[in-house]
């Protein structure tokens, strides 16, 4: 039953974390119509700012915000300087091919992720370092009697829950919310009823840096911080995004915590080095099972 | 409208192109000290990895990140053929493409049922997957320490023929007809009826479906082509030294997508380009940062950063690579 307990409780926190990373992944191809190989990259690169940060004796939380508006600024910087005069280039005679249309973004952000990881790297040297936690990660205790979740899980809970949350309430009250999800199921009819869908377009490209951002400063204090830590998670939010169908916000949320779940219920019943098979297997049946995803639609899916 | 050219199946152009690369290669090592000649032999051997990610992308579209998974599966087939059944090391070349054509059949089972960024996602997650299996099976796949095997020693009549051979020249002189012969291949492949409905496919699915043209096939035998290419560039890669999980890192993917594209995704020659810029850039950086004297957090990193920005300009300014831009040149002389 313990052991069960340990599974549960580490499955939600880290499915927490793979949820934005799966969220952020989402946004971006709704948005851009882009898988964005290049986020964790992001990712990685602003929680070393952070780290750097928290070095020269800035406080957790002030460091912890500057992280996530970097995160903010280089998802829309990506957007602004490669991925938008790509998609301007795309009508051009050089790709008049359909399918390096969706191949050409794909090696770019590949590129771009190959680019922040060695500016890591000689920025920063590379090895590993660790990253704190606002909270003690040590196991919390009621009474005489053990509990299976630390503080710090129940923080990144907390965090995670809040940030869905504010998404939510961002995509159904706000007109910024609205425009973006009218421009990801009709860009045409959107442009035309006056909505600027270029900076629509940043502005999911920002949100998903955010997002991504925040996986980075959530997921390291358990596994280190170095240019190629987040490669990991990058693969199991591409795996949660599939799952959850590519296209629905609400199915990549879903995914996330599946995923979670998933991995770690084999790391505490079978071996962490089952972890990579796993994945592969859950996505290869995912893929054979049900295309579309959990939550996805089978009509929006652009394959 | 342009011309339509027709091609005998066994062109007499590339039998001259192979031609000329192998002797090209072959005159070059004999300037070269033993370094280069053994970066020489891996550009003999990665090149062929390029071309299978040339037929694959350029020819039919489809991306794939994992090109270094199916190079393991040539590989581990090769040793494991070599060290438990100790046949010879050409026989197991021969059976390990056939072994990872096998495996690109299952690939291309799943793969065309994708395309874009879903193929490229699950081709990732198995370029990480596929190591980790010689480690979760370690009593038959050897574990992290994988299975050292080598070229041997070059046959005696070579030696009577060549005089006294080194590592350096031996591993050149196993990787280069096999590079040759891979390029042979893949100039013909391209020329015939299959080269060109793999573009048709390429460049417009549903009007390649309309011709007559069955797109699952199609797709799954692209694969079924460039996996064996790639598991054969596997199998001389490891038998290098070592075949290990090391040996076939997700990185190593990546680098040989971005060989692919720097040359031009849809071009031959580029290929060649791009394998040589991936091989001897490192070298050409290492010189120039111990020329300037940087300090060796810059230098380690420099020639992965050298490599990111030239892929992330060669799609930003000239997506057909560097091929692309001769073309443009030519192409603006003629007008």
């Amino acid at each position: 039953m313990n052991s069960f307990l340990t599974a549960f409780f580490a499955g939600t926190s880290q499915g927490a974390i793979y949820a934005l990373v799966s969220l952020g992944l989402v946004l971006v191809w709704r948005g851009a119509g882009v898988v964005n190989f290049a986020q964790m990259g992001q990712a990685m690169f602003t929680t070393y700012i952070a780290s750097q940060l928290i070095q020269n004796e800035y406080s957790y939380w002030s460091a912890f915000v500057i992280a996530l508006i970097s995160g903010a600024l280089l998802g829309a910087l990506v957007d602004l300087g490669i991925m938008r005069p790509l998609s301007s280039r795309k009508n051009s005679q050089l790709l008049n091919s359909q399918s390096m249309r969706t191949t050409v973004p794909v090696i770019a952000s590949l590129g771009i992720l190959g680019v922040l990881k060695a500016l890591a790297g000689i920025f920063w040297a590379g090895e590993e370092r660790g990253f704190p936690a606002p909270v003690p990660t040590t196991g919390l205790r009621l009474g005489n009697s053990d509990l299976a979740i630390t503080g710090f899980d129940l923080f990144v809970i907390g965090v995670v829950f809040l940030a869905l949350v504010l998404t939510t309430i961002f995509f159904t009250r706000t007109g910024m919310g609205l425009a973006m999800r009218a421009s990801a199921l009709n860009p045409e009819v959107t442009r035309l009823s006056g909505i600027r869908v270029g900076s629509v377009r940043t502005l999911s490209w920002a949100i998903s840096g955010t997002a991504s951002s925040l996986a980075g400063l959530l997921v390291t204090p358990k596994t280190n911080l170095s240019p190629n830590t987040l490669d990991l998670l990058l693969i199991i939010g591409f795996t949660a995004a599939v799952v959850g169908g590519l296209t629905s916000l609400a199915g990549s949320v879903l995914g996330g915590f599946i995923l979670g779940y998933v991995i770690a219920f084999v790391n505490v019943y079978s071996a962490p080095e089952n972890v990579f098979l796993a994945i592969l297997i859950f996505l290869l049946l995912a893929l054979f099972l049900r295309p579309q995803g959990i939550l996805g639609s089978k009509e929006v899916r652009r394959v | 409208m342009s011309k339509v050219k027709t091609h005998k199946v066994i062109g007499f152009r590339s039998t001259r192109l192979a031609i000329i690369f192998f002797v090209f290669i072959l005159l070059l090592s004999m300037k070269f000290g033993p370094y280069n000649q053994f970066q020489l032999a891996n550009i003999a051997t990665l090149l062929i990895a390029v071309l299978s990610i040339t037929l694959l992308t350029g020819a039919s579209g489809q991306i794939s990140l994992g090109q270094g998974a199916i190079m393991a599966v040539g590989g581990y087939s090769a040793a494991l053929l070599v060290t438990r059944l100790e046949i010879s090391m050409w026989l197991a070349f021969v059976l390990a493409i056939f072994v990872s054509a096998l495996f690109g059949l299952f690939l291309g089972l799943a793969a065309a049922r994708l395309s874009g960024p879903y193929l490229a996602g699950t081709t990732l997650v198995m370029a990480l997957a596929i190591p980790s299996i010689a480690i979760r099976f370690d009593s038959f796949f050897s574990g992290d320490i994988g299975f050292s095997v080598d070229y041997g020693y070059p046959p005696d009549w070579l030696t009577n023929l060549l005089g006294e051979i080194t590592i350096e020249e031996w591993s050149l002189y196993v990787a280069l007809p096999f590079a040759a012969l891979s390029l042979f291949a893949v100039l013909n492949l391209s020329n015939t009826r299959s080269g060109r409905t793999w573009r048709a496919v390429r460049d417009n699915e549903v009007a390649a479906s309309l011709a007559g043209i069955n797109i699952a096939r199609t797709k799954i035998i692209v694969f079924v082509c460039s996996s064996a290419l790639a598991g054969l560039a596997g199998a001389i890669y490891g038998f290098r030294g070592l075949v290990a999980p090391s040996v076939y890192p997700t990185d190593l993917s990546l680098l040989l997508l971005t060989a692919a594209v720097i040359g031009g995704l849809r071009s031959i020659g580029g290929a060649i380009f791009g394998t040589f810029v991936i091989v001897f850039l490192p070298d050409v950086i290492e010189r120039v940062t111990k020329f300037l004297e940087l300090p060796e957090t810059i230098s380690i990193y420099l020639p992965a950063l050298m490599i990111g920005l030239l892929l992330l300009l060669t799609v930003i300014l000239n997506p057909r690579g560097s091929a692309g831009a001769l073309e443009h040149i030519r192409h603006r002389h003629k007008h």
